[in-house]
């Protein structure tokens, strides 16, 4: 057993882990945030994406241990009780999801990059949109609403940005 | 068809109620179940498709130093499901929910193993060990078609499960009639749903009220909890089966498993709550898969065109096991019922069969054996109209059905649809795809094809469609029950369970059209067998038709009743009030109105103001069955592809539906289900493969091996909508939710065969097929 530190949507707890236990295990047990979800855990869907220090990273291919003094964030870190990040709001106004197993993993590997967009100020093409989300897998949703809801979250920024 | 009285609702771009918990990370999904005192199951599954068991060591477990049980088939004491179909021709098989003497396919689960910690439970399954003596594996139809191998289960004839036949019209005429004669053999692999969240169970036995809880991933609690019934002789009123949310269905969710009735089994055994989730690897090994057919077609023509008959040789490669509810005799004869399709012509004779291999079982997939029908049907017509020198679309409009309701040449009676309307949208919207693709014919680097795939779809069938298939499902309806609360808010208690099909929203948009309220006011609940009415559960696109159908009945019961006692207060007739934006008022004087909040407090709580002899409460149920044969969706799919001839190197361009369900109640939800079912349907068309050695040990078993369509690969998918209303459902909609699956893999294909001059006969059309069939070009 080893002794880690670790931050998760901004609170910090002192635990004793297994080296083998999955930060995914981790996030959903003994942090209680089970927006973390499960899809292969072999690293090649996408649905347990989560923030290590700011970075989407996959939490089923990560030990607990790896994160040692690091801050993480997970869905419900993110918007909230009430999904409130622009990201999960235009999932919702553009069908950007249909049975939700892999839309944390959806929208925590898109947020940075409608932020970076933002950033930029630059609607990106389609097909820059789709490789952004080229290692999440969504079985329901033929990506098409979500591809929108990416647009228009970055859309909606863009137009507040410049008022 | 009796339309809502007041429809505001119905139609409208709804946003979804359900996406709340779904985006926040609130939502509880079957691993997020947590029983105290938990039980965690590991299986050791079999690692050789056939061989007879000689003994299970589990002797390592005892110094292991922590707490493990161990269970075999010899403690269940036979416990099996049957999943069989009344018929003679079928061979009777079960499925023993742990192996018992034989081991039948990699994957099949031999021990159980229970730990109160998950990663304990696989550590100790590591260290059991199953002796077993290797059989000879039958591997492939062939192989379950040779009397020199061993059968599947003792007693058998030979490995074929079941072979019937299905005809109508007089064949003689028509081969006698037919100028020419076109004889194909068509293949489409073995793939699966693969929803994104894995199956999973848990389990727990209250000793007080003897009531046994069982959480499961699926998509009819109702048939688990009567399958679970009868398999372990528990009463169903004891019995409470509970779907959380659950991540994707697709069919694979639809049946039920050996591991639902294990884990019940282990929690009342145990006394302890019990717990399994599937991890992928036993998803794609050990769940269930689909397709993975064979058809020879043979069709006559006359020598101006026009289909004459049809006969068909179909068989299946149906894996080990017979499933439950709809038994291996499901697939084929799906494909015998549906191959007529939705062109007229009165002479038909299909041969179909399930044969057994040692190979994960087959079972549902969205479309369930229609987008390998499909496929067959519509590349045949392609060849066809190839042979005969006509345009692909000109023939198939040559030959659609135009007048209904149809009778087909098996007795099946199509109602109205768009077929002919479909088609020449279709072809509208293809005109410069086309031009192009004629043009690139004289390339030999860079080839346009374009492919379409005209179709069918017998939705929302009601239980005569199940009586005569004679197996375990028994019958098709839906069953909704409403209530109002005592501050006018509403309670549909619904007999499906919700996966992804945004049924708490257009199920309350229905409740709140016959209740005259918002939307937003009706809680749609589901998913637990203790608190809605008994159902089949969510499959075979009947949601909108006879779930819609439901609610809409029930609701309007109760809509009747406040509808009294708004004209007793308004001194009024019933029939002159109108319900609307939470008020009862007059017809002829809106400024006269009742709040319906006020007579949903009359109703349950001041009964003394209801008209005299009424009695109070307000609930209403309705179960809704399907019409006899169905009501018939169409649609016509249509792909554009570019091939780039040198590299073999294929993309997927343009993808086009136009689709008939009729009413559709939210476009926007409508559209997705559309779109996820074409993308779907294109995994199978160019990706998705199960493949296995020549020893039947699976090759495909993680999302690295199994691919499935990512979006980089895939267009943007254009949907237009045709709306022809059924009479036959209570909203005029039709089912839709299976229907894009349907066409892709014939659309694909058959703008392959256009683009590359050639004739293709079987899916995947990956990288490798695409290599292979442009070989040609390549070397003129």
């Amino acid at each position: 057993m080893t002794n880690i530190t670790l931050e998760v949507n901004g609170t910090t707890k002192v635990l004793e882990v297994e080296p083998r236990r999955l930060l995914a295990d981790v996030l959903r047990h003994e942090f209680g945030f089970s927006g973390v979800h499960i899809g292969c855990a072999h690293g090649a869907c996408g649905c347990c994406t989560v923030h290590i220090d700011g970075v989407p990273r996959l939490s089923c291919l990560t030990f607990a241990v790896q994160c040692e003094g690091k801050a993480i964030q997970t869905v419900e870190g993110l918007g909230g009780p009430n999904a409130e990040h622009a990201l999960q709001q235009a999932f919702k106004s553009e069908h950007g999801l249909q049975c939700g197993y892999c839309t944390p993993g959806f929208i925590m590997t898109l947020a940075p990059f409608v932020g970076e967009m933002a950033a930029q100020k630059r609607m990106p093409d389609e097909d820059e949109i789709r490789e952004a989300m080229s290692g999440n897998v969504c079985r329901c949703t033929g990506y098409h609403g979500i591809v929108a809801a990416v647009r228009k979250a970055i859309g909606d920024q863009l137009a507040e940005g410049g008022k | 068809m009796v339309q809502a009285e007041n429809p505001r609702h119905i139609g409208a771009r709804v946003l979804r109620f359900e996406d709340d918990r779904l985006l926040s990370g609130a939502a509880r999904y079957l691993d997020d179940i947590v029983r105290p005192n938990m039980l965690h199951l590991s299986l050791v599954r079999a690692q050789v498709a056939h061989a007879t068991i000689l003994g299970i060591d589990s002797s390592g477990l005892e110094d292991i130093g922590f707490p493990t049980q161990v269970f075999t088939a010899e403690d269940l004491g036979g416990l099996a499901i049957k999943a069989h179909q009344d018929y003679p021709q079928m061979q009777y098989s079960e499925q023993p929910v742990l192996a018992s003497g034989k081991m039948r396919f990699v994957g099949e689960p031999v021990v159980a193993v229970l730990a109160d910690d998950p990663y304990k439970a696989e550590d100790a399954a590591e260290l059991v060990f199953v002796d077993y003596d290797p059989l000879p594996v039958v591997g492939t139809m062939d192989q379950a078609q040779d009397p020199s191998l061993p059968t599947l289960f003792d007693g058998w004839k030979s490995n074929v499960i079941v072979e019937r036949e299905m005809k109508g019209g007089d064949l003689d005429k028509a081969r006698a009639e037919a100028a020419h004669v076109i004889r194909r053999t068509y293949s489409t692999q073995r793939q699966a749903g693969v929803p994104m969240e894995c199956r999973g169970v848990v389990a727990e036995y209250n000793p007080s009220d003897r009531v046994l809880t069982v959480w499961s991933s699926t998509q009819f609690p109702h048939i688990v909890r009567t399958c679970l019934s009868e398999v372990l002789g528990w009463p169903e009123s004891r019995l409470r089966v509970i779907a959380p949310d659950v991540g994707g269905g697709f069919g694979v969710k639809g049946q039920v498993y050996v591991e639902e009735v294990l884990v019940a089994w282990l929690a009342v055994k145990t006394g302890r709550p019990v717990k399994w989730v599937e991890d992928r690897r036993e998803h794609l090994m050990a769940s269930i898969h689909a397709r993975d057919h064979l058809h020879v077609l043979e069709a006559y023509v006359s020598a101006d065109g026009r289909l004459l008959g049809l006969t068909a040789d179909v068989t299946v490669d149906n894996g080990a096991y017979s499933t439950y509810p709809f038994s291996s005799a499901g697939e084929p004869g799906m494909v015998g019922k549906v191959l007529p399709g939705p062109y007229d012509f009165q002479a038909y004779h299909a041969v179909y069969r399930a044969v057994a291999t040692n190979k994960c079982s087959i079972g549902t997939y969205r479309g369930v054996a229609r987008p390998s029908a499909v496929f067959s049907q519509e590349r045949l017509m392609d060849d066809i109209a190839e042979e005969l020198g006509l345009d692909p679309i000109e023939f198939r409009l040559k030959n659609i059905i135009r007048k209904f309701p149809y009778k087909n040449v098996l007795g099946f009676s199509y109602d109205e649809g768009s077929y002919a309307e479909s088609l020449e949208k279709m072809r509208d919207l293809l005109a410069a795809d086309r031009a192009e693709a004629e043009a690139s014919k004289n390339s030999k680097t860079r080839r346009v094809g374009v492919g379409i795939a005209c179709f069918i779809e017998q939705t929302a069938h009601g239980t005569p469609d199940f009586i005569r298939r004679r197996v375990p499902i028994e019958t098709g309806y839906i069953a909704a029950r409403v209530e109002m609360e005592p501050d006018g808010q509403a309670i549909v208690d619904l007999g499906m369970q919700n996966h992804g099909q945004g049924l708490e929203t257009t199920m309350a948009q229905v409740a709140a059209d016959a209740l005259g309220i918002e939307p937003k006011d009706v809680f749609v609940r589901h998913g637990d067998t203790l608190m809605t009415p008994y159902s089949v559960g969510t499959w075979g696109s009947r949601g909108a038709a006879l779930g819609g159908g439901a609610v809409h009945t029930a609701a309007t019961q109760l809509a009747d009743k406040l509808r009294a006692i708004a004209a007793h207060l308004l001194q009024a007739k019933a029939e002159d009030i109108v319900l609307g934006g939470g008020k009862a008022s007059l017809k002829t004087d809106a400024g006269r109105f009742v709040e319906i909040r006020r007579l949903a407090r009359i109703a349950l709580r001041n009964a003394d103001q209801m008209p005299e002899g009424m009695v109070p409460g307000l609930e209403a149920s309705f179960s809704q069955d399907g019409p006899a044969d169905g009501t018939y969706s169409n649609a016509v799919h249509a792909a554009v592809v570019e091939i780039d001839v040198p590299t073999g190197k294929m993309k997927l361009r343009r993808f086009v539906v136009v689709e008939d369900c009729g009413v559709v109640l939210n476009p926007m939800i409508a559209d997705g289900q559309v779109r996820g079912g074409v993308v779907q349907g294109i995994g199978s068309a160019m990706l998705e493969h199960f493949v296995y050695d020549a020893e039947c040990q699976p090759l495909t078993t993680s999302f690295a091996d199994y691919l499935m369509p990512q979006a980089p690969e895939i267009p943007s998918i254009e949907v237009h909508h045709i709306v022809t209303p059924t009479p036959l459902t209570p909203l005029g909609a039709k089912g839709m939710g299976e229907g894009g699956a349907i066409g892709p893999a014939a659309a694909i294909a058959n703008a392959v065969s256009d683009a590359l001059d050639v004739q293709v006969t079987s899916t995947p059309l990956n990288g490798n097929a695409i290599w292979k069939l442009s070989a040609g070009l390549r070397d003129a």
